[in-house]
């Protein structure tokens, strides 16, 4: 077995063998991510709708369906209606802190049940109990961090009261967000993730949500749901949640 | 560990393969289709020529640098709660991961797709020490419940129709009268593989990239199997070849634009999933543990050798599907791990080059892999040169290596040369039918029991060529 000492010593000898093959430099990064995050974020919220429309076409492209509400209090009725259209009577959610708004008293009017996410880590208990929860219930809710327009992606980071798998065990997911989310290109998403990493992180992940889980590993045939969610929804609440 | 196919020769292998009218069908739909797509996925998106060079200097950099790169990402992952490990060889590999396995108590590892463990052969390995690996990429689930290996990099089951799919899920999961249609055959795997996920005390995992500056490993996947199983098991081993290390997120963006459209026509795949270590403390879920294996196999010899160009591979699998050769014969008939012209590399890389003296030859250097290539690698040129080295370390068959001096010998000598235009015009007569030569005698048949040969002139260029002169028209 090796250790680090060898592997790094080894890997030193090559490269004192060998002359690059051209002279090449890795990425330029912003030197104040979190800066330049804020600025996209500011300039791209003035043109939003442009974005938006994108955001829209590449979603939809990859099977993805989105709603537009004008205010959050308009959310509880998009999913009320999709879980009578699926059958379905219960729904996981992430914690209201991480959301952005309680959807709580409004899911409940609308019949269903709500299977809350705490904030603060149960005890070991409790937390298969949750994990069974999330495992059989067929609506995941949850919020999002940055929305690509480019390839119609929805990128969530884990952490309190945001479990990994609300986005990934029930077969239909549910997603809420608004202008603020909105980024143009994949280069924008690079300042973003080095911007969330000057600082600790609340969570260990974070997912790329490009459209419903798919396959095409028998014979071409594309299908939706081998594994994670069969459909995704976005909702877009055009008034900034929490304003 | 055996290479099971190896047990015949390259040329039998090929020739059973070009043999099989449903293989060669289902190949050509498929590296079909996948051109199409991603010429598709480039043609709408014009910055994508850019980022490939851009790509490339990425991965040269960090290569330059490898040792303090890999540092920065041990550290890092150290930081974060993890534990990194060093194999030089597979053994090295097997042994870390069955320790892990023993000392957790872990008696069912899922797993997502991962060449690296594909490498290694880590499946036999697990369940002869007791540890059942479920592979839960559908492709992969398919190939492991038919005891076979994948036949191409990212659509590892694209040899097997879905007749032969549902025949498979009877038998082998017990369930009656399966209809031979891709949506139910999905849907039981995704109820079988479910289970598994739930129960399962490990995940392994391979790793697209990492980032050195965070401690983050990258996975991409369409089906999800990437998120569950470093969500659900409360152990993550992540298997990664030292070359996969990327110094920033900035430059992780940089990939994550080319990899899916070259892979699969996508613009980014369906998830793609940055880990950070084990589970924060504060978090519901994720496991308690995370290993990093690094894996050496061949690859830090190469920094300082001839195939340090195939250390920027992403595994794509763009240049199997434009392969001429790939595209007739398929993965399996290569007989290592990695099928395609990269794969020819990569077997050399893990297996020295004496692995590849006929697969070396396997390929018309015809360069449309390295058009392909999203880091735009010269896979020919690296051809030439391992073709070179199996005739210099007398790797090749003597024959082999006696024709092709004395073809250099008499190159080097243009009035012996002229000569044997008129020469073999004469010995040829008895062997050219209708224009071509179908057969010839001795060792040299070898050549044409697969290929014809077009006939020698009746004029040559260079006796044409003095004929203009002659003629006072040069």
């Amino acid at each position: 077995m090796s250790s680090r000492a060898e592997f790094l010593t080894r890997i030193r000898g090559q490269l004192a063998k060998t002359p690059a093959l051209f002279t090449a430099a890795p990425s330029l990064r912003p030197a104040r991510p979190r800066e330049v995050a804020d600025t996209i974020r500011r300039e791209l919220a003035e043109r939003w709708q442009e974005s938006l429309t994108r955001f829209q076409r590449e979603f939809e492209r990859v099977g993805g369906v989105l709603h537009h509400v004008a205010d959050v209090q308009d959310v509880p009725a998009v999913v009320g209606r999709l879980a009578r259209e699926r059958g379905a009577s219960s729904v996981v959610a992430w914690h209201p802190s991480a959301l952005g708004f309680d959807p709580t008293p409004g899911l409940a009017a609308e019949q269903l049940t709500v299977h809350g996410m705490p904030d603060v880590l149960p005890d070991a208990e409790r937390r298969r109990a949750l994990r069974e929860t999330i495992a059989t219930t067929p609506l995941g809710l949850t919020g999002v961090d940055a929305a690509l327009a480019e390839t119609g992606t929805m990128i969530l980071r884990s952490g309190p009261g945001r479990p990994r798998s609300t986005s990934l065990l029930p077969a239909t997911h549910v997603a809420v967000f608004d202008r603020h989310a909105l980024v143009e290109s994949l280069a924008q998403v690079g300042v973003l993730l080095e911007a969330w990493h000057t600082e600790e992180a609340p969570g260990a992940v974070i997912n790329f949500i490009t459209g419903p889980s798919r396959t095409a590993d028998i014979e071409l045939t594309l299908t939706r749901g081998v594994h994670g969610p069969k459909e995704v929804h976005a909702i877009f609440v055009e008034r900034p949640i929490g304003e | 560990m055996s290479e099971p196919e190896l047990a015949t020769p390259f040329r039998a292998r090929a020739g059973e393969a070009l043999h099989d009218g449903f293989l060669q069908q289902a190949l050509t739909i498929a590296t079909t289709k996948f051109i199409d797509l991603r010429r598709e996925a480039f043609g709408e998106f014009p910055e994508g020529e850019a980022l490939r060079d851009r790509a490339r200097a990425i991965k040269e950099a960090t290569l330059q640098r490898l040792d303090h790169y890999l540092e920065q990402l041990v550290d890092n992952v150290e930081r974060l709660g993890g534990t990194v490990h060093f194999a030089t060889t597979p053994e090295d590999a097997r042994r870390i991961i069955l320790d892990i396995a023993e000392r957790t108590g872990a008696r069912m590892a899922v797993k997502s797709k991962s060449m690296a463990t594909e490498e290694i052969h880590l499946n036999d390995a697990l369940e002869a020490a007791g540890v059942t690996p479920v592979e839960t990429d559908l492709g992969e689930y398919i190939i492991q419940l038919a005891h076979e290996r994948p036949s191409h990099i990212i659509a590892p089951a694209i040899h097997k129709t879905k007749g032969q799919v549902a025949d498979l899920f009877s038998r082998e999961l017990g369930r009656p009268d399966v209809p031979a249609d891709p949506e139910v055959l999905t849907a039981i795997a995704r109820a079988e593989l479910r289970e598994k996920f739930l129960q399962a005390d490990m995940g392994i995992t391979g790793a697209n990239f990492a980032v050195a500056d965070t401690g983050t490993v990258v996975l991409v996947t369409n089906e999800g199997n990437g998120r569950m199983v470093t969500t659900l098991p409360r152990v993550h081993v992540a298997v990664m070849g030292v070359e996969k290390v990327v110094p920033s997120m900035t430059d992780l963006a940089v990939f994550l634009a080319i990899l899916a459209k070259s892979a699969t026509g996508q613009k980014l795949s369906v998830y793609t999933t940055l880990v950070r270590g084990p589970r924060k403390p504060t978090e519901l879920e994720g496991p308690d543990e995370f290993h990093l294996v690094l894996l050496d196999n061949g690859r830090i010899d190469q920094i300082g050798g001839t195939l340090r160009e195939a250390l920027s591979c992403l595994r794509c699998g763009a240049c199997l599907n434009v392969c001429p050769v790939y595209r007739s014969i398929g993965g399996h008939a290569y007989g290592y791990t990695y099928p395609g012209p990269i794969g020819i590399l990569l077997t050399a890389m893990l297996n020295g080059p004496g692995s590849v003296k006929d697969l070396a030859h396997a390929s018309s250097l015809c360069g449309a892999c390295a058009d392909a290539c999203p880091v735009r690698i010269d896979i020919p040129r690296m051809l030439i040169e391992l073709r070179k080295e199996v005739d210099e370390k007398r790797i090749a068959p003597w024959t082999e290596r006696m024709v092709f001096r004395a073809f250099a010998w008499l190159l080097g000598r243009p009035a012996l040369f002229r000569l044997t235009a008129p020469i073999a015009r004469l010995m040829q007569r008895p062997f050219a039918r209708g224009g071509r030569i179908t057969r010839l005698p001795l060792f040299f048949g070898e050549w044409t029991r697969t290929r014809d040969l077009p006939p020698v002139a009746a004029r040559t260029f260079s006796e044409r060529w003095d004929d203009l002169a002659r003629e006072g028209r040069r």
